[in-house]
């Protein structure tokens, strides 16, 4: 495999953190696939829920999801990088059926991590920020029991794509399986 | 019955998965304390001797056949029980298909991923919106429990496909928790590691196994489905877990220490 910076990275996914990842045209060490799982943006009351509505939120993004971390390991990358919203670890009202993707995709990870590792691949999760996904912050509103830490979603640009940097990085060899949370501090419990 | 009898006294409970396995462990428990209980088995061929053991103990059980993958069913599984005892104070949502090893790189959707969705994560949203009418009515008793899995939070190397699965029951918990807390209603998941036919199956596929589970366990033993998963499940039906709402119990003997 080369090392060739920006050539080595596959941004696979869609919607803006999507476009915006790639506008940055991260370089890393090593050949990396970044998985932005696809996350419903509609707070709707669970007892609303219609079956288009979980096809929508819940089916077909885990499908998508499922099908780019085999892509990635059929392109022999030696990184995957998952990125969720952090109410997966949460949980969220009024978003139950976004929350059971976010943490499924962050668990794939880990079952990921225990079969890959023996092919040279690392595979990890960064949780992010809701709001990076499209998420109206006022639907999260309930989950924290008190303010950010720090202020903001954050910075696509400063916030996202050094941890992305790091976890591509020759340094990071040994890291597999984790998440790291960079959500400004309001899910602070893994 | 056991000591247990009367804690759930005029309570009402349907066990989804409950012909066999942990479903019927947690069923007759249930059973043992006063619960009414409704067997919803996907067969009647397994459901209904589960509700006659629960009758011949002396307790009040009827089968009643459930696919918890099909909206309809789940609906008319609820309308049914609400007619025949008047309530619904406690749903169980044990049952679940699914669960062949496999590698993640050669997973099939449709032979590896589609039952366990449909039966894990779609029952979910079908068993708790049809409960949920009934569970707001009976407030502070209303429990909605999810059976999920330790490897909804560690992962798997075996069935990679069945921990987001779990994972995603574990989060749909603490969102319902969230969603559901002013009313009263409690949402709770279960993580059991216990004696089952799929279980047995995975012991006989690999005979390993079982010691392998025992030697990691530091209770050194498999749990079982009534005196160890379903005394877990009474505590979160009953009155003392009323303020314990969005948590997982994993309950296999200290096998997975990583909360």
């Amino acid at each position: 495999m080369g090392n060739d910076g920006a050539a080595n990275i596959v941004i696979d996914g869609s919607g803006a953190l999507a476009d915006a990842l790639r506008a940055a045209e991260i370089c890393v060490e090593r050949p990396t696939t970044i998985v932005v799982t696809r996350i419903a943006t509609d707070a709707k009351s669970f007892d609303s829920l219609t079956d288009a509505d979980f096809d929508d939120a819940w089916e077909r993004p885990m499908q998508e999801a499922i099908e780019s971390f085999q892509a990635a390991h059929r392109a022999r990358h030696e990184r995957l990088i998952a990125l969720v919203p952090t109410i997966g670890m949460s949980g969220a009202a009024g978003l139950a059926h976004v929350a059971a993707t976010a943490e499924a995709v962050r668990v794939m990870v880990k079952s990921a991590a225990r079969q890959w590792g023996a092919d040279g691949m690392t595979v990890n999760c960064i949780a992010l920020a809701p709001e990076l996904f499209g998420i109206d912050p006022a639907a999260v509103g309930a989950v924290s029991i008190a303010p950010l830490a720090l202020a903001g979603k954050g910075s696509v640009a400063d916030d996202v794509v050094p941890l992305i940097r790091m976890v591509a990085s020759a340094d990071a060899h040994h890291m597999t399986g984790a998440t790291l949370n960079a959500d400004g501090g309001l899910w602070m419990t893994s | 019955m056991s000591s247990s009898s009367g804690r759930l006294d005029g309570r009402t409970a349907i066990v989804t998965g409950a012909g066999q396995g942990v479903g019927e462990g947690i069923a007759r428990r249930l059973a043992a304390a006063g619960a009414n209980i409704v067997v919803a088995a996907r067969r009647a061929d397994t459901g209904e001797p589960v509700a006659a053991a629960i009758r011949a103990a002396g307790g009040s059980a009827v089968c009643i056949e459930t696919d918890v993958s099909s909206r309809e069913s789940v609906e008319a599984c609820v309308g049914s029980t609400v007619e025949r005892f008047g309530s619904l104070q406690i749903m169980v949502h044990n049952a679940f298909r699914g669960g062949i090893p496999h590698r993640l790189e050669q997973a099939d959707l449709d032979k590896h991923w589609s039952h366990m969705s449909r039966t894990g994560v779609w029952a979910v949203m079908y068993c708790g919106q049809a409960a949920w009418p009934h569970l707001r009515a009976s407030g502070a008793s209303g429990r909605f429990i999810i059976l999920t899995s330790p490897s909804g939070i560690e992962g798997s190397a075996n069935i990679p496909l069945y921990s987001p699965v779990k994972a995603a029951e574990r989060a749909m918990a603490k969102s319902l928790a969230r969603e559901w807390g002013s009313s009263g209603v409690t949402v709770n998941c279960i993580g059991p590691v216990a004696s089952s036919p799929a279980l047995v199956t995975a012991f006989e596929r690999t005979p390993t196994l079982k010691g392998a589970i025992e030697a990691r366990t530091p209770l050194g033993r498999v749990g079982d489905p009534e005196a160890d998963i379903g005394s877990v499940a009474l505590f979160l039906a009953s009155d003392d877990a009323a303020f314990v709402t969005g948590q997982t119990i994993i309950c296999d003997g200290g096998s997975f220490l990583g909360l």
